[in-house]
């Protein structure tokens, strides 16, 4: 897919919106507008163009069951604040949890207590998959505090980058707020990003992780702009 | 109480605010309108208020998001259920039989300039309307019966009798005529 080109990008957006984009090219597409703004508002201009074809239609009155299932369906839950993050799958609990088995099993979050830096006992750990739910990297760090905060970092099987990108580790705060980067990674077996304390203590409460295909010296805009490979939910060990 | 001068933007940010009496209203107004959206794309009634009543569980669980869409409250609504339907409609156990799809293409056979009166009559279609009677009958019908109806590519194919590049460029060149046309009469 070009993801640059404007042109392109309307196309993709139009195609979408009209629903001619299916299976798997319109659930990575789905998970790519989510890290993108400028693609999100491409689809809302799209969504509103075509819109009046909408209420070309007569009115139907729905059944009662209906507004009965509906009401009776949000009294059951009490004020969910779900943001944009609510339905990245990772959010799902039996994926998720797959994934956390499928991690251990193959050993990636095996925090022993040779890793003086992880401690079973106060650890973040965050299985991140692809769209498949299928694990591809962990990311670990100490809930402690630290003089010079890292992150470990595991690339599960040996991963190809393409050439001319990089891979952009983010932040996911949660409550909506803005993806935030922790810089670069690669697709090395075992390595470490040191983050700066203050990020580090948002980190500690972040919902979630994000791993973005971007251009060679990372995202131009401090936001992700190309698509989400793997994300993956924080979970506290 | 819920005052009838309300409108659909006051009615959602009440929503955001967990006011279930707002919801009831914003259903009560939109409710219609977006079934017919539903019933078009799965074509049946039960299967329609099935996608209806999720998509307003959808709208309740997500309104909070609402103000960063920056869209009418109708075309976030509207999203939702397109969205909701199209992916019922494409679980294999959920199509329909072909003569319904044939019925559906009759209909909008010779389509000029038959579907643009429609539109039209619908009073809404406005510029929309004017730019669709500038693409090729070929191109408005692809692209009217992939929005309205949820036709795919192959379905379009399968049932115009064409080869699946061909309406894939009918589809392509009508959404680039389509936008240009659109922005020329925003800025015009």
């Amino acid at each position: 897919m070009k993801i640059t080109d404007p042109r392109g990008r309307s196309l993709l957006a139009a195609e979408y919106v009209l629903g001619t984009m299916t299976g798997r090219t319109r659930a990575r597409f789905e998970l790519w507008l989510r890290s993108d703004p400028g693609l999100r508002k491409e689809v809302a201009a799209w969504q509103e163009r075509l819109e009046p074809l909408s209420a070309t239609a007569a009115e139907l009155v729905p059944s009662d069951r209906v507004w009965r299932g509906i009401a009776a369906r949000i009294a059951a839950r009490s004020a969910p604040r779900e943001s944009w993050l609510g339905s990245l799958a990772f959010w799902r609990g039996s994926s998720f949890v797959s994934a956390i088995a499928a991690a251990l099993m193959f050993g990636y979050i095996a925090l022993t207590p040779r890793d003086h830096a992880l401690t079973p006992d106060n650890a973040m750990v965050v299985v991140m998959a692809d769209d498949q739910s299928k694990p591809a990297m962990t990311v670990a760090w100490t809930m402690q505090e630290q003089a010079k905060p890292r992150l470990r970092i595991r690339v599960i099987g040996h991963q190809q980058m393409d050439p001319g990108t990089s891979w952009e580790l983010w932040m996911l705060p949660g409550e909506d707020q803005p993806p935030k980067s922790l810089g670069l990674i690669t697709t090395h077996d075992t390595q470490y990003v040191e983050v700066p304390p203050e990020i580090k203590a948002k980190l500690d409460k972040a919902a979630g992780l994000a791993m973005s295909v971007e251009p060679e010296r990372g995202s131009p805009t401090g936001l992700p702009t190309g698509p989400v490979l793997y994300s993956g939910k924080c979970l506290e060990i | 109480m819920m005052d009838a001068a309300d409108s659909l933007d006051d009615l959602m940010a009440r929503c955001a605010l967990r006011d279930q009496r707002a919801f009831a209203e914003l259903y009560r107004r939109s409710s219609g309108r977006l079934l017919a959206v539903a019933m078009r794309i799965v074509r049946r009634r039960d299967w329609a208020e099935d996608v209806l009543q999720e998509s307003f569980v959808n709208i309740w669980n997500h309104v909070t998001d609402y103000s960063r869409a920056k869209s009418a409250p109708m075309t976030w609504m509207t999203a939702i259920v397109r969205n909701r339907a199209l992916d019922w409609a494409r679980r294999p156990k959920h199509e329909t039989a072909d003569e319904d799809l044939d019925g559906l293409i009759e209909n909008w056979e010779d389509s000029t300039p038959g579907p643009a009166q429609r539109l039209v009559a619908a009073g809404e279609a406005g510029q929309l309307d004017d730019c669709l009677r500038q693409l090729s009958g070929q191109q408005r019908q692809s692209i009217a019966l992939a929005y309205m109806h949820g036709l795919s590519h192959s379905e379009l194919a399968d049932h115009l009798g064409e080869p699946l590049g061909t309406i894939k460029t009918w589809i392509r060149r009508g959404l680039e005529k389509l936008r240009g046309c659109l922005e020329a009469g925003n800025a015009a």
